[in-house]
């Protein structure tokens, strides 16, 4: 009889789901997280995981922003109130911060999560809740495209550059610039290794070549001498490199052990001061896509150099291209969210946002926009090289 | 103190020995069933992770506490669950089907696990699970027409004969509630048939379970078989809260918290995997609430005790500048854990049973109730 009673109790509540109503099509977007002197702002961050080599840098720009923007009055009179989780690169634990973010503290967007797979875990508590998830650090595809089925997708929005299509449109200009005829590519065997792997073969197609030779290692790998061996002796003079740091500087060092001397190219993963700083003399001449200009400390100008002496001085790290990003995540908020207009609601967020305004950063960026069909901001990038230990910025209008 | 008077053989084997086992668990059913319409989405996800955990837990038990079969490959166990659950799906078959489904696999998969464990023992059999949880991770990042490789995988929302059982709803806490009770009835029920009590005549010594006639080759095949197989369910029901499924979730990191369920919660029982599961789901969201809620306490007993505002807001800042710092519930997580292999390695559980102990028999209590006799493992030391 018990057992009976229980799983009456349990079927019953199983079939009272079964009357949720239809979606929809209108998109539900919140109003929660604003007050007329605050607005709630939260992220979730890898602050002690494996990637925080990001996480810590791109919060301390967003807080650096935030306070910024704070003491500068606020947007339209209210406050930029941040709420940061560590959730160390954990999808479950994302899942949960992103669900005691909303329901808890009530933020009214999610700015800059960090990370593919804890974003795409927690992404869709976010859209159900009606929350915009704006300008993820990650540039899976899932961040930005949208599904006209579903209304909720609208408040998706990003701003990183995909590696796929920022690759294809670097190596493509590099290949025809340098006359590449054997152009090769070796990359990091897991997700963001066959974004590059892609967009070396999208770039391979456009220049009518075939690639020479592909090669990958694993993520974790320190010893490269297989792969550069081989592609010394396919004879490579153009090498895209699907790597981070530690291997880009490996890579290049074996070359030049063995006397391999091609045209390296690297993503935008690769694009940052730490590959210089950590190969001296052996990155010299390595080339990279990437979003923005690197705010180096001494030789930036204007408003950027402000800012970048002003994160040292704050927290005696050298700023570099995740603080500056973390800190344009919050600045492009503020820019959209001023623009809805003192009345601030969701709904005019959304269409502020949409309304193809152009933000345009201190680090001398692309410029930032979106409109109603167009939920990816980034469709520009640089070309940058590295020369005298310091990336210089060659040409700023790559496209696809 | 109760004495139960015995007078059926039944009696010793009845899984509600007595009234007050009626009480106690029909209390905590009542408050589990009743706890969605109480609380709000975010404890109840936390809710969910616990009941997930706390299969992977039963089952571990079964494996580790009863068979005395350790295994760091079950986050691999996991991912084969997830993944099928995430295939079927995709090829438009229905949970009834493909919920079972992913048990069977799973569970042959952890039988094809259990053979190489009948020549191994100890150090070496965790060697050759994780070997085995690195292969699997191989397989999930290398099959992408099934697997769509590092990319990941969408997990679509659970369709119940034609009815949606969304991640965050009431019916999917239900739902991994059920299969929870479920698991832990099969494992009580396990435990005092023939097979259960050859599991732990195993674990026990497995010199004395040969000569006593015990196939430990059957067994040790079964029990991997049948841990692996609830595993696999929990594995669905993981897949379907997280809605996204990448090889890189399913790491050695995600065995070793598994492990630390049984051993925070206590190896010898079944109620070691629900505790366990408890601490290691809540204690992260727990710090958390410490980190939000200490520094505005600590600030207004401080301005209550006489303190200035600025002296108090500043004691505040100060509290939560000192609660986010990072990695600090890392180490408090790394201290607990500690703390228990040194002090109780019973687990929770077992602290809970010897509280218990203390209170029935006061003034009476003796320490070296719970210490435990091995005297008759010494003869396979050097095994």
């Amino acid at each position: 009889m018990r057992s009976f009673c229980v799983k009456a109790a349990l079927l019953g509540s199983i079939f009272s789901l079964a009357a949720l109503p239809a979606l929809a099509q209108q998109t539900k977007v919140t109003n929660q997280g604003i007050t007329p002197t605050e607005i709630v702002l939260g992220t979730h961050q890898d602050l002690s995981g494996p990637i925080k080599s990001w996480g810590v840098p791109v919060t301390n720009g967003m807080k650096m922003a935030v306070d910024e923007v704070n003491a500068a009055g606020g947007i339209n009179g209210r406050k930029l109130k941040l709420i940061v989780e560590d959730v160390g690169y954990d999808p479950k634990r994302a899942v949960l911060a992103t669900q005691k973010l909303v329901e808890k503290d009530k933020i009214f967007a999610m700015l800059a999560p960090l990370g593919s797979p804890t974003v795409l875990a927690a992404q869709d508590i976010l859209l159900e809740a009606g929350i915009p998830q704006l300008f993820p650090v990650t540039s899976a595809e899932f961040t930005y495209k949208m599904d006209p089925k579903n209304p909720q997708d609208r408040l998706k929005f990003n701003n990183v550059p995909p590696y796929t299509e920022s690759v294809r449109a670097g190596a493509r200009h590099l290949m025809q610039e340098k006359g590449s005829k054997k152009p090769c590519v070796m990359y990091q065997d897991d997700e963001f290794g066959k974004n590059v792997l892609d967009g070396f073969n999208q770039a391979v197609a456009d220049a009518k070549l075939t690639a020479a030779s592909v090669t990958s290692y694993k993520r974790g790998a320190s010893d490269f001498s297989s792969q550069v061996a081989k592609m010394k002796s396919d004879g490579c003079d153009l090498v895209v490199l699907g790597t981070i740091v530690r291997e880009t500087v490996g890579v290049m060092a074996e070359g030049r052990k063995i006397g391999f001397a091609p045209v390296y190219f690297g993503s935008t993963a690769a694009n940052v001061i730490e590959v210089p700083a950590l190969g001296k003399d052996v990155t010299e001449g390595f080339y990279a896509v990437g979003g923005m200009e690197i705010p180096y400390r001494d030789t930036s100008t204007g408003k950027a150099k402000e800012w970048a002496e002003a994160y040292y001085k704050l927290y005696n790290m050298e700023p570099n291209t995740q603080s500056a990003l973390g800190y344009n995540e919050v600045m492009t908020f503020a820019h959209y969210a001023k623009l809805a207009g003192k009345d601030l609601t969701g709904a005019k967020f959304l269409a502020a946002m949409e309304s193809g305004d152009v933000f345009q950063d201190i680090f001398n960026s692309p410029p930032v926009k979106f409109s109603p069909t167009e939920h990816l901001s980034a469709t520009v990038y640089l070309l940058q090289q590295i020369k005298d230990g310091r990336w210089v910025v060659l040409k700023r209008d790559l496209k696809n | 103190m109760r004495f139960v008077f015995k007078t059926d053989y039944d009696q010793d084997i009845r899984l509600l020995k007595h009234s007050g086992y009626w009480w106690s668990y029909g209390v905590l059913l009542a408050a589990l069933i009743a706890f969605p319409y109480l609380v709000g989405s975010y404890l109840q996800s936390q809710i969910v992770f616990v009941f997930i955990y706390a299969i992977v837990g039963v089952a571990l038990i079964i494996l580790t506490g009863f068979t005395g079969q350790a295994s760091l490959g079950h986050a691999a166990f996991l991912a084969i669950g997830a993944y099928t659950a995430g295939f079927l799906q995709s090829q438009g078959i229905s949970f009834i089907v493909y919920f079972p489904a992913a048990a069977i696999i799973t569970g042959a998969v952890g039988a094809m696990v259990g053979f190489p464990a009948l020549r191994l023992s100890g150090i070496y059999l965790v060697i050759a699970t994780i070997a085995f949880a690195f292969i699997v991770e191989e397989i999930l990042a290398r099959w992408e027409s099934v697997t769509h490789g590092n990319e990941g995988m969408r997990v679509r929302t659970l369709d119940f004969l034609g009815q949606p059982v969304p991640r965050d709803g009431d019916a999917f806490y239900f739902l991994c509630l059920l299969v929870l009770v479920g698991s832990i009835l099969l494992a009580l029920n396990l435990l005092r048939s023939p097979t259960g009590r050859a599991f732990i005549a195993i674990r026990d010594s497995e010199t004395a379970a040969k000569s006593m006639g015990i196939d430990l080759a059957g067994y040790k095949v079964k029990s991997f078989a049948i841990s692996a197989a609830l595993t696999g369910m929990a594995g669905v029901l993981f897949a379907h809260k997280m809605s996204f499924i990448s090889p890189e979730m399913f790491t050695l990191l995600l065995s070793i918290e598994f492990i630390m369920v049984i051993i925070i919660g206590g190896a010898f029982g079944v109620h070691g995997a629900v505790l366990g599961a408890i601490f290691i789901v809540m204690v992260d969201p727990f710090l958390t609430a410490l980190k939000d809620d200490v520094p505005v306490l600590g600030a207004s007993l401080a301005s209550s005790l006489g303190m200035s505002s600025e002296g108090s807001g500043k004691l505040r800042d100060t509290m939560s500048a000192i609660g986010s710092a990072a990695g600090l519930k890392g180490a408090i997580y790394g201290l607990i854990i500690m703390m228990f292999i040194l002090f109780e390695p019973y687990g929770l559980y077992g602290r809970w049973l010897k509280v218990k102990l203390f209170f029935q028999l006061f003034p009476l209590y003796k320490k070296a109730t719970f210490k435990r006799q091995k005297t008759y493992v010494k003869s396979e030391r050097n095994r």
